[in-house]
């Protein structure tokens, strides 16, 4: 056991320690903060799989970005010292089963399945290849989806003000 | 340049003092701890300096002496304030969310000082040369914000949400064009990494290499980099007059004091990313053909260098603080979503239409 | 971090997958609900980082993946937060289960 895989294991663990409190707490805005953790704890697991970055955009957008958004909305929508109501107990039994079944059957289907783990080193994962076939027009390139995506942001962008933009009424 | 090599094999020296005393893993963890400690010691002592430095300057642009009764001419002053805050009570506001409240100062500071990491402040003087470093300050730098959320949310004030939501939005919405002013110059030097930006100014500086876009770019930086510090005359979020002292209102004591270490660190953090960027970081200052004096500039170390560039731009942002008056927060969004970011959209595509021409200098 | 074995971080990646799902059933927040999805999205990018790392070392595809997904989540969560924000003005609460103008 290397240190680096001491480290992976421990990260881990936070990050499923900290994504099960934000499932089960039942205030929100702390349910918030856990998935913060959690979600820093994946870039972190990304670093150590030296995907830096993919692990920067991770903490960029998602934390930076995605968080950000939702504690504005609990700001908006919600009042400090609530607390969320307590789940159905039916729900509660539904959620589980449906959940406890579906990682028995996934992991069932790992197990199963033979993965041809390949050690060689392969290509380097940093920026610039990234960019470099990203932004390619030839054979494997991603231009197109690209511009896509950027179309998306775009009509995301004017959706969101279209959508919560406060109509005057005359 | 001497100073700096000097530097390099110091930190060369004690690597294998640690190496041939104990193992290898034991020596990395030793290592790590005396960088951290470093850190925090030079911007603990770069926090007090500045808060004298402040009071100094505000004192003289608005034609009186500032303090001088703790030691000569005040130079205690600093020393004396972080004593008080040591000394004081921590005070919990009864109906809060405690754990929160009391893990928010260490949010704000620890992030403050995660994005010294990749700065280099000399010739080999740096604790993390990561590949992506400006990308890797950009992300880092965006969890600051969380922090304030979290001590704004906490402290059950409506003083501290209406501060809070006030500091959010302004981060989250000047972040796009200092990070579109970062932009410009990593598509001129090529490169993501600290050292490879400083490495690419070896022969000018971008602000004279890269002319018209990069000018642009930096008084967009620094302009951005103010707001982001939540700095007057952009400090809304803490409008005394308004909103008591904005997110921080219910901390006291220590907890105060690390909120306010924090925002002393990201200054320092911004200065120097745009002393390194856009100033050249430890590159002395040349100008081609005038082979004496690039000697002559050779002789001031590198650390002298980026220093005094970093103070430079500290000076700078003191300047703006004492000179303009507050914004409003209409007038603020307006500057940012109708003025800064349409600029800085534009000036990325002339600066990569004159990158890719190659018509810098 | 080679001898960290590919099933190791798949089975991480399904545990974050199922307390995602779990807590999209039993939530009726929908800021909470929006959450759980984001837990379950970000499983799948460590299974698309890993498989990329594992399985095809020599291709970009599974970061390009990660990208996308990365992207598409932005666009999508603020959105939902758009949809949220009206929502309250209309209805003065975010839980699914009062939103029941057009219920039949």
């Amino acid at each position: 056991m290397s240190a680096s895989t001491i480290i992976f294991y421990i990260v881990s663990a936070l990050v499923l320690v900290f994504g099960a409190m934000s499932v089960f707490t039942r205030k929100i805005f702390r349910a918030a903060i856990y998935l913060l953790f959690s979600l820093i704890g994946i870039a972190g697991i990304y670093i150590l799989m030296n995907m830096d970055f993919i692990a920067a955009l991770q903490v960029l957008i998602y934390v930076g970005g995605i968080i950000v958004l939702i504690i504005f909305s609990i700001f908006l929508t919600h009042q400090a010292g609530d607390k969320l109501p307590k789940p159905l107990f039916k729900r509660i039994v539904a959620g589980a089963s449906m959940a406890a079944f579906g990682l028995i059957v996934v992991l069932g289907v790992f197990y199963k399945t033979a993965f041809k783990v390949t050690t060689e080193a392969g290509i380097d994962h940093s920026a610039r290849s990234i960019g470099r076939q990203m932004l390619d027009y030839h054979h494997h390139g991603y231009v197109y989806p690209f511009e896509i995506v950027s179309f998306l942001l775009l009509a995301a962008l004017v959706g969101c003000i279209v959508i919560a933009v406060k109509i005057q009424k005359k | 340049m001497q100073l700096s090599i000097s530097l390099l094999e110091i930190t060369r020296a004690i690597d294998s003092w640690l190496n041939s005393i104990f193992h290898p893993h034991v020596a990395f963890g030793i290592e790590l701890v005396l960088a951290g400690v470093a850190v925090i010691l030079l911007v603990v002592a770069m926090a007090v300096l500045m808060v004298y430095a402040e009071r100094k300057l505000a004192g003289f642009m608005q034609m009186r002496l500032g303090p001088m009764r703790v030691g000569k001419y005040g130079s205690m002053q600093a020393i004396a304030d972080v004593m008080k805050l040591l000394l004081k009570e921590c005070l919990v506001p009864t109906n809060s969310d405690k754990m929160m409240f009391k893990l928010a100062p260490f949010v704000v500071t620890v992030v403050s000082f995660m994005t010294i990491v990749p700065i280099a402040f000399a010739r080999g003087i740096q604790l993390w040369d990561i590949n992506i470093g400006v990308f890797y300050i950009t992300a880092v730098s965006s969890l600051s914000v969380i922090g304030i959320l979290m001590a704004g949310w906490s402290s059950n004030n409506k003083y501290s949400l209406l501060g809070a939501m006030r500091s959010g939005a302004q981060i989250v919405s000047y972040e796009l064009s200092g990070g579109l002013a970062l932009i410009v110059v990593v598509m001129m030097s090529g490169t993501l990494s600290i050292s490879g930006i400083v490495q690419a100014q070896a022969d000018g500086w971008w602000v004279i290499k890269g002319h018209i876009p990069v000018i642009i770019a930096f008084v967009t930086f620094i302009i951005t980099s103010t707001a982001e510090l939540n700095r007057a005359p952009f400090d809304l979020a803490e409008a005394e007059s308004e909103l008591t002292a904005g997110y921080h209102t219910e901390y006291s004591g220590m907890q105060f004091a690390m909120f306010f270490l924090s925002e002393y660190t990201n200054m320092f953090v911004l200065s120097m990313v745009a002393a390194t960027v856009f100033l050249g970081g430890w590159m002395p200052f040349h100008i081609a053909g005038l082979e004496g004096f690039n000697h002559f500039m050779d002789y001031i170390p590198g650390i002298v260098w980026f220093f005094g560039k970093t103070f430079f731009i500290l000076f700078l942002i003191v300047w703006f603080r004492w000179t303009f008056p507050r914004l409003r927060i209409d007038q603020l969004l307006k500057l940012e979503w109708k003025y800064l970011l349409p600029v800085s959209i534009i000036n990325v595509l002339f600066a990569a239409f004159i990158a890719l021409m190659g018509w810098y200098l | 971090m080679e001898q960290v074995p590919l099933a190791h971080l798949l089975i991480l990646s399904s545990a974050l997958f199922f307390l995602g799902i779990y807590g999209f059933f039993t939530r009726r927040n929908m800021i909470t609900m929006l959450m759980s999805v984001e837990l379950i999205l970000n499983s799948v990018n460590i299974n698309f980082i890993a498989f990329n790392k594992y399985l095809f070392p020599n291709q970009l595809e599974g970061i390009f993946f990660t990208l996308f997904i990365i992207a598409v989540a932005a666009a999508e969560v603020s959105l939902a937060i758009a949809i949220i924000i009206n929502l309250f003005r209309k209805f003065n609460t975010v839980d699914v289960e009062e939103v029941d103008t057009m219920k039949f």
